[in-house]
């Protein structure tokens, strides 16, 4: 088995296996060799994790099901694997389609504000707050911010800003316009700034 | 970044900070996508026997090995025996299952 090590950035950490080795585990389990696929499992269990629990975050209930859902589609796809590119890479992006496919249906959803917590607002931004915070403190109060926003505002913001689509991506997703997401995105901007100023004078 | 507006605030932040954290995924998971995995792929046809698996170098558990070794036709080693292992059933519904014999695949999750 691989050992999982630490990963830092956005994208899963990259697994130390080679092309050859990839495609000698694609084998064996399109053979339906039960301890090739216990292998597949333990080797990108854990990153899978971590990226749809980022993605999906304060709203953990959905995250188990969804990395469920990412091995078996890969499972059902495995055939179409052509090893042009790393196993990992393949896999995070079935993740990233299923994570997409959970913000469409979140964002075709009626917009609410009742999981948006009601703080007051208002206050100056630090003039420089590389400076005056480490990328830890400022992790944290992105997670803060982001999680006081209502679902639809937070999926938006992580979907646009942290995962790159276009609005005009986006709108197609989900069958809304692109002035109706350029729309959600502004009043999403505006609350993520308005808290996030509120937890600096605070 | 006072007087950026609202859109390159938020570029600014979200280029400058990852909200991925290392986190393993719980055991329970790991085991119920292998179990899942498993389900899937007996249900379309059989798997690889256990002699075919052996003879690939791969190791087997204690309760794999007698399936192997039993004087049954090969349809019966290839059978997804781990369905009715109490194993599994620790393995999906604890984090730390006492389970700790080689070769078997729910303790390779739960070490992994």
């Amino acid at each position: 088995m691989h050992s999982l090590g630490q990963q830092t950035s956005g994208e899963p950490q990259t697994i130390s296996s080679s092309p050859d080795e990839d495609s000698k585990l694609v084998a064996a389990i399109l053979l339906k060799d039960r301890k090739a696929t216990a292998e597949f499992v333990a080797r990108y269990a854990d990153d899978l994790y971590s990226y749809v629990r980022s993605r999906l975050a304060p709203r953990y209930d959905q995250v188990e099901d969804l990395v469920q859902e990412v091995f078996l589609t890969a499972w059902q796809s495995l055939s179409q694997y052509r090893g042009t590119g790393s196993l990992q890479a393949w896999v995070t992006g079935i993740a990233r389609h299923k994570v997409e496919d959970y913000y469409r249906a979140r964002l075709r959803m009626p917009e609410s504000i009742e999981d948006a917590d009601q703080g007051p607002a208002t206050s100056s931004l630090a003039s420089n707050f590389h400076e005056l915070m480490e990328q830890d403190q400022l992790r944290k109060n992105t997670w803060r911010v982001l999680a006081g926003l209502s679902e639809q505002h937070r999926l938006a913001l992580i979907w646009r800003y942290w995962d790159k689509a276009s609005a005009r991506e986006m709108a197609l997703k989900t069958g809304k316009t692109e002035k109706a997401i350029e729309r959600l995105l502004a009043r999403a901007r505006a609350e993520f700034r308005e808290r996030w100023n509120h937890g600096q004078s605070s | 970044m006072a007087n950026l507006p609202d859109e390159k605030f938020i570029e600014r932040i979200a280029d400058g900070i990852e909200l991925m954290e290392p986190e393993a995924a719980p055991t329970r998971l790991k085991a119920k996508v292998y179990s899942a995995l498993m389900q899937q792929q007996a249900k379309r046809s059989p798997l690889l026997s256990l002699t075919e698996i052996s003879a690939r170098g791969q190791k087997l558990c204690v309760f794999e090995k007698l399936v192997q070794i039993a004087p049954v036709g090969e349809s019966a080693k290839s059978l997804n025996i781990c369905r009715v292992c109490h194993a599994r059933v620790l393995a999906e519904h604890m984090e730390s299952p006492p389970i700790y014999w080689s070769g078997c695949p729910y303790v390779e999750l739960k070490n992994s």
